[in-house]
């Protein structure tokens, strides 16, 4: 009798920092992949050491493929490309910060793929065009694309008034669509309570290491209150910090000297950079942003090992969760919106 | 008759954010962010997510930028665009 072949899934995703990556592997094998495989997959999880690749300890990252640059994947938005060409049916592109409360989720979404003109699910986009942030992709769909096939791209460079910047996996979305294949959207409403994302968290740690040493601290420190998405990075970094501490007992994003979110920016630094905040506009869109991210990690806390999210089916009142009790940082300064 | 302009040197410690320079500028180790580059030589520094029209790029770091024009003879390129909008991953300058 021939062996009956399962279904193939690969779960990709591009990492800068192996703390991160950590904590987001925690996730995934916990929770994912053991999802997929109950539906009837065969899972494998590829992450892709964008820099630090020496400091991604394998005993982290028990069974899954780490990969690091090299020709033809010489960084992360390659890597796209490059894993797109292993043997596998689909490919689970998940961003470096973002966290499924309800690991159930994707695997509840593979019948889609019974039709055969749906190319992909995208569970969180960020605009009109589905990203690559956590896109669940038929390979056979994406791989008839010419390539490159993620990547981003500027369009109408001559003419500065309707130049486009298309993100990762923009231009493939365009082009499938062209093609009369369909790309499923979860609802948004819906991925807010199961998916815990997070903004900014690498670039700003990015930024940090790349340029913050050629320029005075106090002044690197300043962008918190200049720029939108450094501000959501900082706090967010904050709260994935706070987070890190509990579960691994260990400090996130550390400076030089080791220095809890060193490498980021600390929560008495962005308490202070917040309060220079004068437009009023952005301190309202930041304050709504702060609240939802707030709930983020208290609901991500909650499935670490708790008492399960509240209207989700199979989280609650199980053995295997007790969550943590996660006490947040103070990040925002006096008369700024909590809750 | 031409007259000669002095050189502006942004140097070690400096940082731009959404700032315009032009031809008689050199770069010598400062942080521009977010800025448009039309004409000078960058010798040292980084440049994060800047708009390069024109100029020679001899050192420091290109990153997340859009390279329209100028010459490119030597530094870092960790990522960004060429002129006709085609990204460009990591070492693969312009």
């Amino acid at each position: 009798m021939a062996a009956v072949t399962r279904p193939r899934i690969v779960i990709a995703s591009p990492h800068r920092y192996p703390d991160l990556a950590r904590l987001w592997f925690r996730g995934v094998s916990r929770g994912i992949v053991p999802s997929l495989q109950e539906a009837g997959l065969d899972v494998e999880v590829v992450i892709f050491r964008d820099a630090h690749v020496d400091e991604f300890l394998p005993e982290w990252f028990p069974g899954a493929t780490l990969e690091a640059p090299g020709p033809g994947v010489r960084d992360f938005l390659e890597f796209y490309d490059a894993v797109l060409g292993l043997d596998s049916d689909y490919l689970f592109l998940l961003d470096a910060d973002l966290f499924f409360i309800d690991p159930d989720w994707p695997s509840a979404w593979m019948p889609a793929f019974e039709s055969e003109d749906v190319a992909a699910v995208s569970f969180l986009r960020r605009s009109e065009e589905p990203g690559v942030y956590a896109l669940l992709c038929r390979t056979s769909a994406y791989r008839a694309l010419p390539k490159p096939v993620f990547a981003p791209a500027y369009e109408e460079l001559e003419d500065e008034r309707n130049t486009v910047n298309r993100q990762p996996g923009d231009v493939a979305a365009r082009r499938l669509r062209d093609g009369g294949k369909r790309i499923l959207y979860a609802d948004a409403t819906e991925a807010e309570t199961r998916v815990a994302d997070f903004h900014g968290t690498t670039v700003i740690r990015a930024s940090r290491e790349v340029f913050g040493h050629l320029i005075d601290g106090p002044v690197f420190e300043g962008l918190v209150s200049r720029k939108r998405y450094f501000a959501m990075g900082a706090y967010d970094n904050a709260l994935l910090g706070c987070l890190y501490q509990a579960v691994f007992g260990e400090p996130f994003a550390a400076g030089p000297g080791g220095e809890p979110l060193g490498g980021s920016v600390t929560v008495d630094v962005i308490r202070r950079e917040l309060a220079l905040i004068s437009d009023p506009e952005l301190k309202a869109t930041l304050e709504t942003y702060f609240v939802r991210s707030d709930e983020a990690i208290l609901r991500l806390a909650g499935v670490e090992e708790g008492e399960g999210i509240e209207g989700i089916e199979g989280t609650e009142g199980t053995d295997e969760i007790t969550g943590i009790d996660l006490k947040l940082p103070d990040l925002r300064p006096a008369g700024w919106r909590r809750s | 008759m031409k007259t000669a302009q002095a050189l502006r040197v942004l140097g070690p410690g400096e940082f731009y954010y959404k700032e315009k320079f032009g031809p008689d500028t050199v770069c010598r180790g400062a942080v521009l962010l977010e800025c448009e580059w039309d004409g000078g030589t960058v010798e040292g520094g980084a440049l994060m997510g800047v708009i390069f029209r024109s100029g020679d790029f001899r050192g420091g770091t290109f990153w997340g930028g859009v390279f329209l024009g100028g010459t490119w003879s030597g530094g870092v390129w960790e990522s960004g665009f060429d002129h006709t909008g085609r990204y460009r991953p990591r070492t693969d300058h312009p």
